[in-house]
Order: C-alpha cells, then structure tokens, then sequence
C-alpha cells in the first residue's frame, strides 16, 4: 500500500513523543484522558477501519473518549506511521452562526497545533468563514501554480430547498473544510506555504488580505504564468495519460453521482409508501381482537424500518455525494493545473524554437530560454509526485467512501432485521384460553 | 372432523393447460383448464399407493360449484375462490388471465379452495361436491337438476339495497359492519402493499447500475480495479435478487386476497339473515294485519281505514252472506299463515344456531390463518434483510481491498 506524502523533516526541536498529543488537552469538551501514542503503534486494518479518520491523520468523529476503539481512532492509522513524525494538526470544528446588520453568516474554529519554527506559537485557535477559505485557495492557486490544490465545497447553493444554515448543511460543509485544510497540512509544500500560515495564525485575517501583493514569500518567488498564446507540440506520454485518465474518471464519479441521487430518490419514495403501509396493520388490528396485538406489531415494525430507511437516505446525501462532488471538482482544477504545464512547456518549446531560427552562433543558451526550461522541469516534478501522492490519496478515500456506504446499509438492514425478528415471538404467542 | 373428506382422499390440483373450444354461441375461444387429481388415503401405508383419478375442470364449473354450495347453504361462510381477474397488480404482474405467472398462481388457489371444501364439516358430505372430484362427463347436468338456481335469492345480487328489518338481530348486524370493514381494510392493505412492492422493485434494480460504472471505471484503475469490479458484481447480484423476493411477497398477497373475499362470504351469510328476518316479519305482518281484517268484518267495526271499508260505505255494505264467505276465507289464510309463520320461526332459529356455530369455526380458522400468514410474512422480511446483510457484506470486503 502506498504511503501517505511524507513531510519534509521538521525543524522544530520537538518530536512528537515530546509534545501532549493534540487531542489530549481540555481545549475541546469532547476530549478524554492525556494519551502520549506511540508512533510505532501499527493497529490492524479490521479494528482500524471501523472508526477511520482521515487518511492523515486526526479524526473528524470522536466517540465516547472511554472505549477501546476511540482510543485506536485518535491514533495515526496510516502505514508510514512508524518513523514518521507529523508536527503539524490542524482542525475545523465548531461552526457558529453570526447576525449582523448585513448579513448573517457562519463562521468555523481552525485550531492548529505544531512544532514547526514557521510558527512562533505551538498553538492557534482562530475563527475563520467561508470566503476566508476560498481567499486561500485562491491564494494558492495563485502562489503555487504548479502544485494541485485540495477543492473547496460548492459557494453557491444552487437549490432552493437547501438551508444555509441548517445542521446538516453545516455539518457537510465543516467536514470538507476540514478535509481541505487537512490535505493541505498533509502537502510538503503546500503545506509550508505563507498564506496558510497567516490563515492558520492571524487573527484579524481581512487586514492581511488589504496588504495584498506587499507580502511576498521570502522563500520563493512569486511565479505568474503565462495563459495560451503558445501551441503545444507534444504532450509527455504520462502527462498525456493523466489527461485521459481525469476525464474517464470524472466521468465514471458523475455516473455514479447520478445513480447515487436515483438511489435515494427512489428509497424516499419507497419511503412515502411505507409510511401509508404501517398505519393500515394497526387499523384493521383496530377491528380485531385476537388479532389485534399482532397486527399492531407489524405496524410498529415497519415504522421501525420507515426510520432506519430514512437514516440511510440522510446519511447519503450528507456523506456520501459531497465526497463524490469534491473529487470531481479537485478532477476538474487538476485538468486546468495540466493545462497551465501544457503552455510552460510551449512557452519553452517556442522560444527555443525562436532562438534555433535566429542562426545566432551563441555558445550556450540564452538565460531567459534556460529560466523555461527550469520552469518546464520543475512544473513536471511538482506536478509528478503531487498526481502520485492524489493517486494514493484518492484510492484511500473511496477505499473509505464505499466502505462507508456498504457500512451504512449494512446498518439499516440490521435494524431492520433486528424488528422483525423481535415481533416473531409476539407473533407466535398462543393468548390464554378465553 | 373425522368425517371430513380431505381426511380421507387426497386432492391436488396438479396442472394447467391452455385449451381452445367452442363457446355456447358457437364462437372459438381460449381457456384453460386445471386438472384435478384425487386419491383415497390408505390407512395402512405399506407402499401401497391407491391409483390416482383425475379429471379436468375449468373455472367456470368451480364458479358453478360456489353457487351451488352458497345457495344449498346459505348458513355456511362458503370458500371463496381466487380472483377471477388479477386485481392489485404492481408494474411487474400481469394483468392478463393468460400471463403464466397469473395461471400458476390460480392452480394454487383453486387447490386451496378445494382443500377448504373438503375440511369442512359440513360441505364435505356434498355429493354434488364428491361428483365434481370424481364424475368426469355429465356433472354439470346433475348440479342444473337440483335445481339450485331456483332456490337463489335474485335479492341478494343487490347487494346495498336496504330491507327495512324492525328487529335486528345484533350480533349479525355487528357481524356485517365487521365484514364491510374487513374488507375495506385489506383492499386498502393490498393496494398499497403493490405500491410498496413497485418502489422496492425500484431501488434495488438501480443499484445494478454500479455494477455497470465499477466495472468501467476498474477498466482506467491499476490497484483499485479489482476490488471496484468485484464489488459491482455484488450490486448485480443484490439488485438481481429482488426478483425472487416479491416472488414469494405475492403468497402472501394472496392470502390477504382469501380472507378479503371470505369476507364477502361472510357478509352474504349476515344478509342472508337479513333477509330471512325481513321475510319473517312480513309475514308477521301480513298475519297481522288478516287477523285485524277478520275481526272488524266480524264485528263490522272498523278500527282502520281501508279502501274497502270507503267503497264498502260508499257503495253500499255486503250481505252476511258475502261476509261470511270473506271471514271464512281469511280464517283459512290466517291458519295457512299461521302454520308458515311457524316454520318460518322455526328456520331462522336454525339458521341462527348453525349460521352461528360455522361463524365460530371460521373465526378460529381466520384467527389460525392469519397468524400464520403473518408470521410468514415476517419471516420473508428477515430473509430479504439477511441477504440485504451479505451482499453488502461481501461487497465492504470487496472495496476493503481496493
């Protein structure tokens, strides 16, 4: 199995064993005892997977903090666990809704704890909005060009149907702003990047956002890129199979989207029939009177399944289709990211083409020629080991996506099962003589 | 019950087949017809099987039979038979009386409603009920020289007409309001017990469309592709299986669908009552009211008006000859009546008495059969819950291995 990205070496001066594990200290209520984790801990799959987190790392969902299996899930679960060190956690939780004269909006708590020397702290606990993420991701995109950025989930809700801000809304969407920001935390270089510094740690970060260009990265240079103009002479056989692949594949998850949607359509509408279906036991049970109290229990069984039905639909469309959409959107930025490489290396192959038809017999190569060519080189690296690291990435979390789903009906026929079998008893016992 | 026949033969109704003939107007046409097996159960079982007779019938001499026994025993909630048209058909059935599925369904149902007959206690002693087993040729002519459709009530056919009965025997008129509720009741269920089935078939059926997608997109994955493509053979399985599933759900429709129409056997017998109650106090009535006639001719007081009495008045009164011959008449209707209000009495007490104690059994038997029917039916959810746990089950270690 692949490994997760491994982090560039810290050069914090504390190793993990050092520092209080992020989950341990009171800062959330939902916490239970200090727990120091050993890193060499390795846990097998079958136990693992029952509560699985995210594949880098802290998990979203924490259970009651005194069961065994919790303990498991706050551990790293991933195969480069050992050796590894991770000195960077980063969280979204605790969405709270904000009236103002404006506007009304939510705002998310992202609490970051590190031991890298790129924060002066160990520790941030800041509150961050919607346009707040989306700046940063713009930023990136901006600032590192030839890197694939995490997809943010849909700005706009298209249907009317859907409240901003009600739970389940919410709730979806601070799971895939976690899940961002995670993948971000989780990139070697991303994750160094200046603006998601300042986005972790600022607190007032719209005062940042006025400063604009004047902040520039000390470590790198800002990079723009050219867009079109230049016609590409031939596409580098693996970048040319990434093309091909992303299409396929944002295709094959639209089909399954559409299917996914059907399915849950249909099971509401099995749903509405069942709903009349119970009743109409407990009213012949009504007319009844030996019968009264089995017939009552085939009606209070199926309102037992009417439930668990509508869990499962509920559960669906609140964790299944917006991991769906979110891989689709990442497919479609990952297509542009290709695209951007594609006009680098034209860049490149024109000016070279350029210099060859002026017949100058220069030594060595013009420096502005030499620059694409770093440009060309680096931007196929980058773009190489990010495509990997997705690859790897995207395969555990469909791995987990329809485990979940299998898990998911797996449960609702289990409480269904659970019902009937429960009713057979009553349905079976012989009433005293009368 | 140790008279009754189903103890002592076997019956089966063990075939269908499609037959064309000759209708009574002479016109072709298509219909099938069931064979009848029957064979007497040996006491001692000593491999020695008795040969089986056989004969075949359609559904028109059930339908003859019925009659006959509901007219020859209007005390007795007689077996229904299975719907002559398929009624609360979801998308998938057939609403054809030739479809396969429907025929095969009917055979079940006709043996059962034989099955009935023949446990019954007191339907079982019918020779008219033996000669339909046993008598090939000619069983039609003998059921016609009885001469049951005589005896048939033209009244009942109307069924909501109301017969104004002054003293209602409670216990049936709350016998015909349970029957009517009865039966509205599993209508009701039925219908939407198809609907449900329809919505059921829905869903599992798009699930075979992942099986399609994995296996396409296994097709552009390298480590993944195995597990994708294997799991989506389980969604074919899974939406493949709810076939069977509402194959065996349409049992127990049908067995709802015997007691819906046990129901309206039930409810003939409450208006049989009814009308045999009517019949009793017209004649009362009518006896009253010679009676009445009797007196003010005798003692020439007239206590009612009558139009007789006006034109009596008005065209001048009788001779006492006259009289005597009208009170003499009536002296005879009132004794004639009498003797018939007698033995019109004496019909309903015994019709109450046997109409009720068959009521009891059948009470017993819907109570038995409706329990069971229940119980299977539960049963048949936690089967389809079961397989639901495996196919999703096989599927998870599937994508674990992706």
């Amino acid at each position: 199995a692949g490994g997760v990205p491994k982090p560039l070496p810290s050069s914090g001066p504390k190793s993990l064993r050092e520092m209080p594990h992020p989950l341990a200290t009171s800062s959330s209520e939902e916490m239970g005892p200090a727990l120091t984790p050993s890193p060499d801990l390795l846990l097998p799959r079958s136990i693992a997977d029952k509560d699985l987190g995210l594949p880098n790392g802290t998990p979203v969902d924490t259970s009651s903090p005194a069961s065994s299996s919790s303990l498991l899930n706050r551990l790293q679960l991933d195969d480069d666990l050992d050796g590894e060190t991770r000195d960077l956690f980063v969280t979204v939780d605790d969405p709270k809704k904000h009236v103002c004269t404006m506007e009304t909006y939510i705002t998310y708590r992202v609490t970051t704890k590190t031991t890298r020397a790129e924060f002066d702290l160990p520790e941030y606990s800041v509150r961050r909005r919607y346009q707040d993420f989306d700046w940063l991701r713009n930023k990136l995109e901006e600032s590192q060009p030839t890197h694939l950025i995490p997809p943010l989930p849909e700005k706009f809700v298209v249907k009317g149907v859907v409240d901003r801000f009600s739970e389940e809304f919410v709730e979806t969407r601070r799971k895939a702003l976690d899940k961002f920001l995670k993948r971000i935390t989780d990139h070697p270089v991303l994750s160094f990047n200046e603006h998601f510094n300042v986005f972790l740690t600022a607190k007032d970060l719209n005062a940042y956002k006025k400063q604009g260009m004047a902040l520039l990265s000390k470590v790198g240079e800002s990079v723009k890129y050219v867009t079109g103009g230049y016609k590409l002479r031939s596409r580098p056989l693996e970048f040319a199979a990434i093309g091909e692949y992303l299409d396929t594949f944002s295709l094959k998850l639209g089909t399954i989207d559409r299917i996914a949607q059907r399915i849950i359509k249909e099971q509401l509408e099995y749903l509405v029939e069942l709903r009349e279906y119970g009743p109409v036991y407990s009213t012949w049970g009504g007319l009844e009177v030996e019968l009264s109290e089995p017939l009552e229990g085939v009606s209070a069984c199926i309102g037992n399944c009417c439930t668990a039905l509508e869990e499962l639909s509920e559960d669906m469309t609140e964790d299944f289709l917006p991991v769906l959409r979110e891989y689709i959107l990442y497919s479609e930025s990952m297509k542009n990211v290709l695209k951007k490489r594609d006009q680098v290396q034209a860049e490149y192959e024109a000016k070279l083409e350029a210099v060859a038809l002026k017949k100058e017999d220069r030594p060595k190569v013009p420096t502005d020629v030499e620059k694409c060519q770093d440009r060309v080189e680096c931007f196929n690296a980058d773009l190489k080991a990010d495509m990997e690291r997705w690859q790897n990435n995207k395969r555990q979390d469909f791995r987990q996506l329809l485990m979940g789903m299998a898990d998911k009906n797996i449960q609702y026929y289990e409480k269904c099962l659970t019902a009937w079998e429960s009713i057979i008893p009553l349905l079976q016992d012989k009433p005293e003589t009368k | 019950m140790e008279d009754c026949l189903a103890k002592k033969m076997e019956i089966t109704v063990s075939e269908a087949e499609k037959r064309t003939g000759r209708n009574a107007v002479n016109m072709q046409e298509t219909y099938t017809a069931y064979l009848i097996e029957t064979r007497a159960v040996e006491s001692q079982s000593e491999g020695q099987c008795a040969p089986v007779d056989s004969l075949w019938r359609r559904y028109s001499e059930f339908e003859l039979l019925r009659n006959y026994l509901s007219v020859t025993y209007p005390h007795i909630v007689v077996p229904p038979l299975p719907e002559k048209r398929a009624d609360f058909v979801w998308h998938k059935l057939s609403a054809d009386n030739m479809d396969p599925d429907f025929v095969e369904r009917r055979r079940i149902g006709l043996e059962n409603f034989l099955l009935r007959v023949a446990s019954h206690p007191v339907l079982c002693q019918d020779k008219i009920f033996y000669s339909f087993l046993t008598q090939e040729g000619g069983w039609k002519e003998v059921v016609n020289e009885t001469g049951f459709q005589l005896k048939a009530d033209s009244r009942l056919k109307a069924l909501n007409a109301t017969f104004r009965v002054k003293n209602p025997d409670k216990r049936f008129t709350e016998l015909k309001h349970y029957s009517d509720e009865l039966q509205s009741v599993i209508s009701h269920l039925l219908r939407v017990r198809a609907r449900v089935a329809d919505r059921l078939y829905g869903v599992y059926k798009v699930h075979g469309n992942y099986g399609r997608v994995f296996s396409e997109w296994s097709a552009i994955e390298k480590e993944m592709g195995d597990g994708l493509q294997s799991a989506g053979h389980h969604m074919d399985v899974y939406a493949a299986s709810i076939d069977d599933i509402l194959e065996e759900e349409e049992h127990y429709a049908d067995q709802l669908k015997e007691y819906l129409f046990y129901a309206e056997a039930l409810r003939a017998v409450c208006r049989k009552h009814e009308l045999m109650q009517y019949d009793l106090e017209m004649a009362a009535q009518d006896l009253t009211s010679k009676k009445q006639q009797c007196e003010e001719l005798a003692t020439g007081t007239v206590r009612t008006f009558s139009l007789k009495g006006m034109t009596s008045k008005l065209f001048g009164q009788e001779t006492p000859e006259q009289r005597e011959a009208k009170i003499k008449v009536l002296e005879e209707q009132i004794q004639e009546g009498e003797e018939q209000l007698k033995s019109k009495n004496l019909e309903s007490r015994d019709f109450v008495k046997s109409a009720w104690a068959d009521i009891e059994r059948f009470k017993e038997q819907k109570n038995h059969d409706l329990k069971e029917a229940l119980i299977s039916y539960a049963v048949m959810q936690i089967s389809m819950c079961k397989k639901g746990i495996q196919v999703w089950t096989n599927a998870k270690e599937c994508f674990s291995k992706m």
